[in-house]
């Protein structure tokens, strides 16, 4: 089995790899620990969704983490908590335009695995050169030609890329090539069980990334019929033939946020960051009683709710409410309701 | 006498909002940045824009984002574009000022959010570049803010992130960068900007309280003191009862 580093600029394989993929119209449906189990292999690259804590499909990575997958090699950009599942073997190197949660801190797993040698960074990029990366792939373009990076030392420190003359205008630019990451999870507000996802909000390098790369599970908000998603179709930023599984994973973003149905758990994200990762021991304790000790992302949901004596996603959700509320922007089916409203209540209830 | 009363936070968010002229795009980096672009717009440039790296633009500035690519950033925004979009907009001409943290600043501007030591063996690793090296790379001019102090003032940057003037006048135009490059610096001591001729920082005023000698003292490298320095004008009761009671009145970044 070849490093994953030797698949990820390799578009002939990534050709091969997606014209084998069946486009009939399938269910995919299935529970995120199948998915999980069948499409996340030991070794593969994983690319980061959404914008790490926001539309993340956070459930899945405390999936992968419950799954003790090994030895994943992490794109980040940017990059969130899924970093610490290196101090439990799940993650041997990364590719990193950005890991932290902004002025909540670093992220002290990632800065300890790189600063004592357990985590490798294979190479180094900026938010906008490792996103044309992956539009390239999208675009069916071997290589693009940027003005992002040059001068500085990250020309140095990534492999991929390099410096050359514009053919046309004779003055530098920096050339990126396409990236075929070997899996993405993509969450999403709506699928139907074909894959087509549906989002609201900024689809940051998302429809460039299902393209890219050679796996793909959409986990999502709420499953909704396939006429819902072929009447509107203006909002869908996955289509169903790139998409191997589908999951429907209500509050499959949290701790982070999904815009227009939940905010951060800013506490908690706060408290992790912080606090509870501070240390390697701190952070086994937490991730052995959140991650490793419960069995799916709801009991998650409850423990912390629990230590939190609230009923934290009622209070997410109405903060959410203050900054972008479904209902406001006229999108009819956005907001939580339909068949699968008792799905929505029941969590909440159980998260008291 | 009755003086206006404030913190170091207060002056450093005034500071950053007077620089921000009405009309202006704004590409927007996390922390005290959001503070100084969403203070500007309540104060004297209701038609300043913002843009976000997640792809948010010139959302209706109600409350401060938590983070560069939370909900409030694209508040009843009237479009939400990709990643590559905004960053190809800034490349196109459409960001007039990006504002900018990390953890050094050299002489020439250069901005380091890597790593702390050698690059192949950190003391500390530090988050990476995220959009601060295309929004240096491609905006019309860029402000930083930070800390002053001399390990984050030195004269030369540990691991270069996010170019600057790079190593001197004409760097930028040899590499082939676009953007006019860094133009302010704010820090907790003073303004600085950049020196025309040889493209290295010099002050432009010292924070109430301190010398040009202080500011020196705390910079790892000879500053140009010109001999117009003046002191910065302390914030007014009208800036600072907009950031107490409108900005962030919960105190999450000014404090």
């Amino acid at each position: 089995m070849s490093h994953a580093n030797e698949r990820l600029f390799d578009h002939q394989l990534a050709r091969e790899v997606k014209l084998r993929k069946s486009r009939a119209e399938r269910d995919k449906r299935m529970p995120l620990k199948d998915a999980i189990a069948e499409f996340v292999q030991d070794g593969d690259s994983i690319v980061e969704t959404g914008f790490a804590y926001v539309r993340g499909p956070m459930a899945a990575f405390w999936e992968i983490g419950r799954q003790r997958k090994k030895d994943l090699v992490g794109i980040f950009t940017p990059g969130g908590m899924n970093t610490a599942w290196h101090e439990f073997g799940g993650m041997e190197g990364c590719h990193v335009a950005y890991v932290g949660v902004e002025m909540r801190g670093l992220i002290s797993p990632f800065r300890r695995g790189v600063q004592n040698g357990t985590l490798k960074v294979y190479s180094e990029w900026s938010h906008g050169g490792l996103a044309l990366s992956l539009l390239a792939a999208e675009k069916g373009l071997n290589y693009v030609a940027c003005k992002s990076m040059l001068g500085t030392d990250i020309m140095k420190t990534n492999p991929y890329i390099r410096e050359a003359e514009d053919p046309f205008t004779g003055e530098p630019v920096c050339l990126v090539p396409a990236m075929y990451p070997d899996v993405a999870i993509i969450h999403v507000h709506h699928a139907d069980k074909f894959g087509n996802g549906r989002i609201w909000g900024p689809a940051v390098n998302d429809t460039s990334i299902c393209i890219a790369a050679h796996k793909v599970i959409v986990t999502c908000e709420r499953i909704v019929d396939t006429l819902d998603i072929r009447t509107n179709p203006y909002q869908v930023i996955v289509p169903h033939y790139c998409v191997d599984a589908v999951c429907e994973v209500p509050y499959g973003a949290y701790p982070g946020d999904m815009p227009g149905m939940y905010y951060f758990d800013r506490r908690l994200q706060e408290r992790v960051v912080r606090l509870e990762w501070k240390t390697p021991e701190s952070t086994k304790e937490w991730y052995e009683k959140y991650i490793l000790g419960t069995k799916d992302h709801f009991e998650m949901i409850q423990l912390i709710a629990e230590d939190e004596g609230m009923n934290v996603i009622d209070y997410l959700k109405k903060l959410e409410q203050l900054a972008c509320d479904a209902s406001f922007y006229g999108l009819g089916t956005w907001g939580i309701g339909g068949e699968r409203e008792w799905k929505y209540e029941e969590v909440a209830k159980r998260a008291i | 006498m009755n003086e206006v009363q404030y913190t170091p936070r207060e002056l450093l968010a005034c500071v950053a909002a007077r620089l921000i002229s009405d009309g202006e795009s704004v590409f927007v980096g996390t922390g005290l940045p959001l503070v100084g672009a969403l203070l500007a717009h309540k104060l004297h440039a209701p038609n300043m824009m913002a843009i976000y790296e997640c792809g948010a633009v010139d959302p209706e500035p109600r409350v401060l984002p938590w983070s560069v690519a939370c909900s409030w950033t694209y508040h009843k925004a009237p479009t939400i574009l990709s990643m590559t979009s905004v960053f190809g907009h800034s490349r196109a001409g459409y960001a007039d000022v990006g504002f900018l943290g990390g953890a050094q600043i050299d002489m020439y501007g250069n901005i380091n959010a890597t790593c702390i030591g050698d690059y192949d063996n950190p003391k500390v690793r530090l988050t990476g570049s995220g959009g601060a090296n295309d929004i240096a790379s491609l905006c019309g001019k860029v402000i930083f803010m930070g800390l002053h102090l001399p390990e984050r003032f030195p004269e030369k940057c540990d691991y270069i992130t996010t170019p600057g003037f790079l190593d001197g006048p004409g760097a930028r135009e040899r590499a082939g960068l676009v953007g006019g490059g860094p133009w302010r610096v704010i820090s907790h001591l003073g303004v600085m900007g950049f020196d025309e001729e040889t493209c290295r920082m010099k002050l432009i005023s010292y924070h109430p309280g301190v010398t040009p000698d202080v500011v020196q003292q705390f910079t790892g490298f000879e500053l140009i003191i010109p001999d117009d320095v003046t002191e910065t004008p302390k914030p007014t009761e009208e800036e600072l009862r907009v950031l107490r009671e409108e900005v962030d009145p919960n105190q999450l970044f000014v404090f």
